[in-house]
């Protein structure tokens, strides 16, 4: 039966969802010199080694076998603890679940798809699950569960109207509403969002950080609008320019809204 | 095959109750055979406003519970001979029903009636689901105001997700506006929002526009569906949605403001 109206039954529900992680690249498999490097890095800001949960990215490596569990316990021993492996070969797949550890996939420099995408997923903030992450920062990029089918490595595309309650999601390149984003909705994306309609709810560009990006609408009525963190609420915004047809850019950590004619 | 039809909002207070009833009374006495069910359990209104709160015995929540029989809890309407009543208890709450009970319930039904009417909670919670569930079409019950319209797109958007059909992937259900207390006075002084705000945001098609009346106030309180009030510019609106939700094509009418004629004003008028 619907795993959605008997939720008052249920243990628990899966969920996707997008979580900041760091990512530990590793350049040496000696655990001395990581050792070292870590002592170093831990009298510097101690504030970051609170049991920060790491994801060890051994991709650079080219050994087949990894002393893992050595590896984990400098790790532990400054305060991170290791839940994953990324990348490497068999026998390191192997070791690190033995360990109990998670293994991910490389990642991949491009991988050619279909350009469009359509997923009419209702109610998505409740179940969405995010494609997988590739962006190239290395320090912090989130860790994600497999992609739905229909969902393109970068943009997407919505037909539609989203609505209240509903969120889309491009974690990855633009979002492209062909539709209305009505009042209590909410879209974002890590590139631009661009609403060919009214967009009355919540628009989030650059949500990874890039400020080069930008929110495109036909009709401007947002609640808010916000790229790489910098936001500006519905009261903030020149009434003259509401219902008109917006470009919202970053310029000098401004929020600039000018027309588009 | 019943078309299985949810008459839904999301607020409350809008007339999801007055509508249903009013609805299935108009495709009863189009020779329809339908079946009004309350799924408001614990606060059972749908047998007063249909006028039948004195001939209930059993209940939805009786039969899921195999207490009674669907037929034993069915009752039937004085007025009109293809209408039937379900109606929800009072004394329990929304968790007595189950998914598995509504389910047998209305695949019975099924096999019996032309339409069935679910009469939908307020709100987006359990009781709300288990009524669209099941449902080929929607009634979404709106207000023009802002916060009534707001509770409606939410309410569109857990249609487009959490029904039986969007979950197997099947056609997507029917989804209808029907927008209630529609005061063309009050929209042209700006009080209330019109009816191209509300159909721009909710961006689906309309199936019928019921004035402000005091014959819904009338007919809720002596538990007579408004539709068997013709005179009345609600119940003839009724019948106009009716006659569109069976596909036939009406124009709208009472969504513009008519200036009372010198005449009317001096003999009281015919509008009610």
């Amino acid at each position: 039966m619907s795993l959605n109206v008997d939720r008052d039954s249920m243990a628990f529900t899966f969920k996707g969802g997008m979580l900041p992680m760091t990512v530990m690249e590793l350049t040496s498999a000696d655990p001395e010199r990581i050792r070292e490097q870590l002592a170093s890095k831990l009298s510097q800001s101690p504030a970051f080694f609170q049991h920060t949960p790491v994801v060890l990215n051994v991709e650079k490596l080219d050994e087949p076998h990894l002393a893992l569990e050595r590896i984990c316990a400098v790790c532990r021993a400054h305060k991170l603890l290791p839940v994953a492996v990324r990348g490497g070969p068999d026998p390191v797949k192997q070791s690190a679940w033995a360990l109990g550890l998670g293994w991910f996939p490389p990642q991949e420099v491009s991988r050619p798809r279909p350009l469009e995408s359509v997923v009419a997923d209702g109610d998505a903030a409740e179940h969405e699950p995010a494609p997988p992450s590739e962006s190239p920062e290395s320090t912090s990029e989130p860790v994600l569960p497999d992609a739905p089918p229909g969902t393109t490595a970068g943009g997407r595309i919505y037909r539609g109207t989203v609505r209240s309650g509903q969120q889309v999601t491009a974690p990855e390149g633009d979002l492209v509403v062909v539709g209305a984003v009505n009042a209590g909705a909410e879209v974002l994306a890590a590139g631009s969002v661009h609403v060919y309609g009214a967009l009355r709810g919540r628009a989030l560009a650059g949500i990874h950080g890039d400020a080069q990006v930008g929110i495109f609408c036909r009709e401007l009525h947002a609640e808010l609008l916000s790229v790489a963190g910098n936001y500006k609420r519905l009261e903030d915004i020149d009434p003259r320019l509401l219902g008109t047809t917006v470009q919202v850019r970053l310029s000098d950590d401004q929020l600039g809204i000018t027309p588009l004619s | 095959m019943a078309k299985i039809i949810v008459v839904t909002s999301g607020k409350g207070g809008v007339g999801k109750t007055t509508s249903a009833a009013a609805i299935a009374t108009g495709l009863a006495l189009r020779g329809k055979k339908t079946v009004v069910i309350d799924f408001d359990v614990g606060l059972r209104n749908l047998d007063l406003i249909m006028g039948c709160e004195r001939r209930v015995v059993y209940d939805l929540v009786n039969v899921i519970q195999g207490e009674a029989g669907l037929n034993q809890a069915l009752i039937r309407d004085k007025r009109v001979d293809n209408l039937h009543i379900l109606p929800a208890s009072q004394t329990r709450d929304k968790d007595a029903l189950t998914l598995e009970g509504v389910e047998k319930v209305l695949e019975t039904l099924n096999q019996d009636f032309d339409f069935i009417i679910c009469d939908s909670p307020a709100g987006i919670e359990r009781g709300a689901q288990l009524a669209m569930y099941f449902a080929d079409a929607a009634i979404v019950v709106t207000n023009p105001e802002v916060s009534s319209v707001r509770d409606s797109d939410r309410i569109l958007g857990l249609l487009a997700s959490k029904t039986r059909r969007a979950e197997r992937g099947e056609d997507p259900i029917e989804e209808h506006l029907l927008i209630t207390r529609y005061n063309p006075g009050r929209v042209d002084l700006g009080d209330m929002l019109n009816l191209e705000d509300i159909r721009e945001i909710l961006a689906i098609d309309l199936l019928g526009l019921i004035p402000e009346s005091e014959a819904v106030l009338r007919a809720s309180n002596q538990g007579v569906p408004v539709t068997h009030d013709d005179d009345s510019d609600a119940g003839q609106a009724y019948a106009d949605t009716v006659a569109r939700l069976l596909g036939e094509e009406v124009p709208l009418r009472f969504h513009e403001y008519q200036k009372k004629s010198l005449l009317s004003r001096m003999f009281g008028g015919t509008r009610r």
